[in-house]
C-alpha cells in the first residue's frame, strides 16, 4: 500500500513538473536526439556505409538509450540520493513512514517509466530518420523492460546503500554509471567470444543481458523467442541476485547509517 | 513508559565514534596515521512531554539538540536507552511511530521548490498515507490556520524564507501527528514571521493537545512559549523545570533605588537582609543596586529598613524596582557552570 501511495505522489509531482516545465523537457528530448543523430552521422560519415550500417547503427543507439536508462536509475541511488541529502530533502524521506526501502522503490518505479516513455520517443525519432526498423512485441518488451528495472533497482540500492555511509562512494558510483553505460552499448550477441573472465563479469553485471535481450527483441525481432536465449536466464537469475543483494544490503547499511547518526544527512 | 506522555526519552545516550588516517592533532600538530576520536552527544537524557505541553530544549552549538530530536524521530539510533512516542518504542516500532510525529528540521529544505504549498501538502500527504478529501480539506485548514491560504498556488522557489519555513511546519503537520518536533523554528526569521509561528505553535499545542519539542537558540521563544525547558550542554540534561519555576529558582532579589544624592552605602550594607550594595552615578543622580535575602520576612524588613535609612539621610527616592530574571541569564549561568571536555582522543 506504502508503494502505490509513494508512486502515487511521484507520479503526481513528476506530471507536475512536466507540465510546469514543458520546454525544458521537449528540450531535453530533442538535445537526446540531436546528440544521437550527430554521433550516428560521424560514425557513418567516416565509415562511409551507409545504409548497411543501419542496423549496426540502431543497435549501438539502443545500446545507448539503454545506458541511458541505466545512467539514470542507479544515478538515482548515487548522485540523486547526495542531492537529497544535501537538500535535507532525504530526512523527511526517512521520516516517512513508509520507510526508505519503499520510498525510493516508488521513486524509481515512477523515474524509469518516465524515463522509458522519453526514451522511447527519441529512440522512434532516430528509426525514423535512419529508416530503420524496430520491432517492439509488446509481451517481450515490456517484461524485458519490467527485468531490466529490477535488475538496476537492485544494483542502485547496493549503491545507495554504500552512499548512505559512505559518501565518497558517490565519485565511484559515477565510474560504475559510465561503466554500465558503455556496456549496454557494446553488449551484443558477440559476447560468446569474449575472454571467459571478461565475459562472466559481463554477465554478472546488471545491464549486460537486459541489453543483449532488449536487441534481440527490438533490432533482431526475436520476439518471444527472446525467452528461450541463454541471456534471458541470465537476465533472471541476475534480477533475482541484484534485488535481493541490493535491497538487504541497503537495509543493512541504512541501520548503519542511523547508528552513526549520518542517516538523511550528506 | 507513562501513559500520560506522548514523548518520553528514557535515560537515552549517544555517543559518536569517528576515525580518521594521516589525522594532524589540532592541540600537539602532530600528524597521527590513525586516530579515533569518541564524541558523547547525548548523555542519559531524561524527560518527558505531556499532552498539550510546549517543551523548549535549550543549549550551546553542539550541545545534543539536535541529535536528541533525531533519535526521537528515529533518523539517529541511540547507543542505549529508548525513546517512547504516544507508548511506541521508536527503535522496535519506528514507522509506527513515525506516523504519531511532525519533524521539522533545522535548515532542511522540507518542501519541493517547483510545487506550490498546496501541491507539497498533496505530495507529503500522500508520503504520509493521508489521501482525498481529508488530504485536500487539511491541506487548506493548514495553510489558512498558518496565514499561507494567499500563497496556497505560488511555488515555493517564490515564497519567502518564513513563508516556507510555515510551510514546512505545515507539512509537518499534514497527518496531524500528536508530536511535533521543531527543530530551531524560529532561526533567521523575521520579527513578524517569528511572532506567527510561535503564536500557532501555542494555539495548537492548547487546543488540539499536541506535544511539542522545540530547540531554539533564541532564549524570548523558549520564554514566551515553552512550558517547561531542558537546558542540554555537552549531552547533559543539566535541569528539566517548568520555565516559571527555573526563573523563579534562578531568581536574584536585586532591587534597584534610583536616588537623587547619597554617599553613606556603609550603613545600607549594615541592613540586616542586605548582601551587598553596589552604587553607580547616572545622569539624574545615583542608582543604587541591593542583593537583598532569599527570605520573603528577612528581605521584606530589609526592604523597609533600607527605605527608611534614605529617608533619614534626606535622599529624595525617585523609583524603586525589583530587577528581572531573563532566561537568557539563567541559561548562562548554568551552562558556563558545566565544564569538561566532551572529546576523548
Amino acid at each position: 500500500m506504502g508503494f502505490f501511495l509513494v508512486m502515487k505522489a511521484e507520479v503526481v509531482r513528476t506530471l507536475i513538473i512536466m507540465r510546469r516545465y514543458w520546454f525544458a523537457t521537449i528540450i531535453g528530448i530533442l538535445v537526446g536526439y540531436g546528440f544521437l543523430m550527430m554521433l550516428i552521422s560521424a560514425f557513418m560519415t567516416n565509415s562511409g556505409r551507409f545504409k548497411e550500417l543501419t542496423d549496426e547503427a540502431l543497435s549501438s543507439v539502443l545500446g545507448f538509450i539503454v545506458g541511458m536508462f541505466a545512467f539514470g536509475i542507479v544515478g538515482l541511488f548515487s548522485q540523486g540520493l547526495q542531492g537529497m541529502a544535501r537538500t535535507g530533502q532525504l530526512e523527511q524521506v526517512c521520516t516517512s513512514p513508509h520507510g526508505l526501502v519503499t520510498n525510493f522503490l516508488a521513486r524509481s518505479f515512477v523515474s524509469a517509466v518516465t524515463s522509458i516513455f522519453s526514451l522511447s520517443i527519441v529512440l522512434f525519432l532516430v528509426t525514423v530518420t535512419l529508416k530503420g526498423k524496430i520491432t517492439a512485441t509488446p509481451g517481450p518488451t515490456v517484461a524485458l523492460l519490467f527485468l531490466t528495472y529490477c535488475n538496476l533497482i537492485g544494483f542502485g540500492f547496493m549503491v545507495g546503500g554504500l552512499v548512505l555511509v559512505f559518501k565518497q562512494v558517490g565519485q565511484i558510483a559515477m565510474l560504475l554509471r559510465m561503466g554500465l553505460f558503455a556496456l549496454a552499448i557494446i553488449a551484443g550477441k558477440e559476447i560468446v567470444n569474449w575472454p571467459s573472465l571478461l565475459r562472466w563479469i559481463a554477465h554478472a553485471l546488471p545491464i549486460t543481458d537486459a541489453s543483449i535481450c532488449l536487441k534481440l527483441v527490438l533490432i533482431d525481432g526475436l520476439g518471444y523467442r527472446v525467452f528461450v536465449q541463454p541471456s534471458f536466464l541470465f537476465l533472471i537469475i541476475n534480477c533475482a541476485l541484484w534485488t535481493v543483494i541490493g535491497i538487504s544490503l541497503f537495509k543493512l547499511m541504512e541501520n548503519w547509517s542511523r547508528a552513526k547518526g549520518t542517516l538523511g544527512a550528506y | 513508559m507513562n501513559n500520560h506522555n506522548l514523548v518520553e526519552v528514557a535515560k537515552v545516550a549517544k555517543v559518536f565514534h569517528t576515525r580518521h588516517f594521516f589525522h594532524r592533532d589540532e592541540e600537539t600538530n602532530k600528524r597521527r596515521i590513525y586516530a579515533k576520536h569518541t564524541v558523547v552527544a547525548a548523555d542519559n537524557i531524561e524527560f518527558a512531554i505531556k499532552p498539550g505541553e510546549v517543551f523548549g530544549l535549550l543549549g550551546p552549538n553542539g550541545a545534543g539538540k539536535t541529535t536528541t530530536v533525531k533519535m526521537i524521530s528515529g533518523l539517529v539510533k541511540p547507543s542505549s536507552g529508548v525513546v517512547y512516542v504516544d507508548g511506541l518504542n521508536v527503535e522496535k516500532k519506528r514507522l509506527k511511530a513515525l506516523r504519531r510525529i511532525g519533524v521539522v528540521l533545522e535548515g532542511t529544505r522540507t518542501s519541493i521548490w517547483p510545487l506550490t504549498p498546496l501541491e507539497n501538502l498533496a505530495y507529503f500527504g500522500n508520503l504520509k498515507d493521508v489521501r482525498g478529501r481529508v488530504l485536500r480539506a487539511r491541506s487548506r485548514e493548514l495553510l489558512k490556520f498558518i496565514g499561507l491560504q494567499d500563497k496556497m498556488n505560488v511555488q515555493v522557489r517564490r515564497l519567502s524564507r518564513g513563508q516556507r519555513q510555515k510551510l514546512a511546519i505545515c507539512i509537518a503537520l499534514i497527518a496531524d501527528p500528536p508530536v511535533l518536533l521543531l527543530d530551531e523554528p524560529t532561526t533567521g526569521l523575521d520579527v513578524q514571521s517569528s511572532r506567527t509561528i510561535k503564536d500557532k505553535v501555542v494555539e495548537m499545542t492548547r487546543e488540539q493537545g499536541k506535544a511539542v519539542l522545540v530547540t531554539t537558540h533564541d532564549m524570548g521563544v523558549a520564554q514566551e512559549i515553552c512550558d517547561r525547558i531542558g537546558i542540554i550542554s555537552h549531552g547533559r540534561l543539566i535541569t528539566c523545570e517548568p520555565t516559571e519555576n527555573l526563573l523563579e529558582l534562578f531568581a536574584e532579589q536585586t532591587y534597584e533605588f534610583r536616588v537623587d544624592e547619597f554617599a553613606d552605602t556603609p550603613t545600607l550594607e549594615a541592613v540586616p537582609g542586605v548582601h551587598g550594595v553596589r552604587v553607580a552615578p547616572e545622569p539624574e543622580g545615583i542608582l543604587l543596586t541591593l542583593d537583598l535575602d532569599s527570605d520573603t520576612e528577612l528581605r521584606s524588613e530589609a526592604l523597609y529598613t533600607v527605605i527608611e535609612t534614605l529617608r533619614a539621610r534626606g535622599a529624595r527616592l525617585r523609583s524603586v524596582t525589583q530587577k528581572q530574571q531573563t532566561l537568557e541569564n539563567v541559561f548562562l549561568r548554568l551552562t558556563s557552570a558545566e565544564g569538561g571536555s566532551q572529546t576523548k582522543g
